[in-house]
């Protein structure tokens, strides 16, 4: 007999339920952790147009893009880069414990921890769809079976499902 | 024709004048095939205040004509405001509003 699935991401009285199983906690955990490494060991870049790691494009995009304003942008890349670096990891760090595959019980976020957990989301989703180099009409079912990047797509597709339900809880 | 958010009211008596350090600016939101569109009408209400109605008007022009002009205000403003989108894994940016 069928089983009521419920959504991933539920609100609560005090905060929000991660309906996850723990596979699936420790895999979003581990993928938080490669986004803190990635974070981490992006060093400051010196003055220049553009983000110099390709994976991390869309993690830090150009504020302006006028060829009139290209010392702007490259003091504001200046200045804010390591801002976004320190805003993004505080991010993780909220959530990070909580999220710990340790406990079997389903774990609850607070409001402030919940907006971190959808930034975060986010963050490796912009960087794997990045990688994928995924388009508007992506869809898993145009992948084979025997494409080499078929697991990632999957993933992908996986943190879409989970940001796509936080949304829905926090909106609701 | 974009949706801007506000009734821009600016006094120009000199529209000759290049360089204004108080020409108001523009941020604005691009498309892009990642971000998710319920994800994207959240982050402007939350940012913005912006009702429901307004901020899924504003996500559809992103997704429909590749942009949308999503707030305005001095240059320290809008470098905030884009700050707060960047921080989200949007894709903004601002520029001067004399296009």
């Amino acid at each position: 007999m069928a089983r009521l699935t419920k959504p991933p991401v539920q609100r609560t009285r005090r905060g929000f339920r991660i309906n996850l199983d723990i596979e699936e906690r420790d895999l979003i955990h581990r993928l938080l952790g490669e986004l803190r490494t990635l974070l981490t060991e992006s060093a400051a870049p010196e003055s220049r147009v553009g983000e110099p790691d390709d994976r991390l494009r869309r993690l830090f995009p150009s504020a302006y893009n006028q060829p009139a304003d290209r010392e702007l942008d490259i003091e504001f890349r200046r200045l804010m880069r390591n801002e976004l670096i320190t805003s993004r990891l505080a991010g993780l760090d909220l959530i990070s414990d909580s999220l710990a595959p340790t406990d079997p019980a389903a774990p609850e976020l607070t409001e402030t921890q919940m907006v971190a957990f959808l930034q975060a989301l986010n963050g490796v989703r912009l960087v794997l769809g990045t990688m994928l180099d995924v388009s508007e009409e992506h869809d898993i079912d145009d992948v084979g079976a025997d494409d080499p990047l078929v697991g990632e797509y999957h993933l992908y597709d996986f943190l879409s499902w989970v940001l796509d339900s936080s949304v829905r809880a926090v909106q609701s | 024709m974009s949706i801007t958010t506000a009734p821009l009211v600016v006094d120009r008596p000199d529209q000759d004048e290049t360089v204004e350090p108080d020409i108001p600016w523009i941020v604005l939101v691009w498309n892009d095939p990642i971000n998710l569109m319920s994800y994207v009408t959240m982050v402007f209400q939350k940012l913005f205040g912006y009702s429901l109605e307004k901020a899924t008007i504003l996500m559809m022009d992103v997704h429909e004509k590749g942009r949308a002009v999503v707030s305005n205000g001095t240059r320290e403003k809008a470098e905030l405001d884009v700050f707060r989108l960047h921080e989200h894994g949007l894709w903004a940016t601002m520029q001067r509003d004399d296009a």
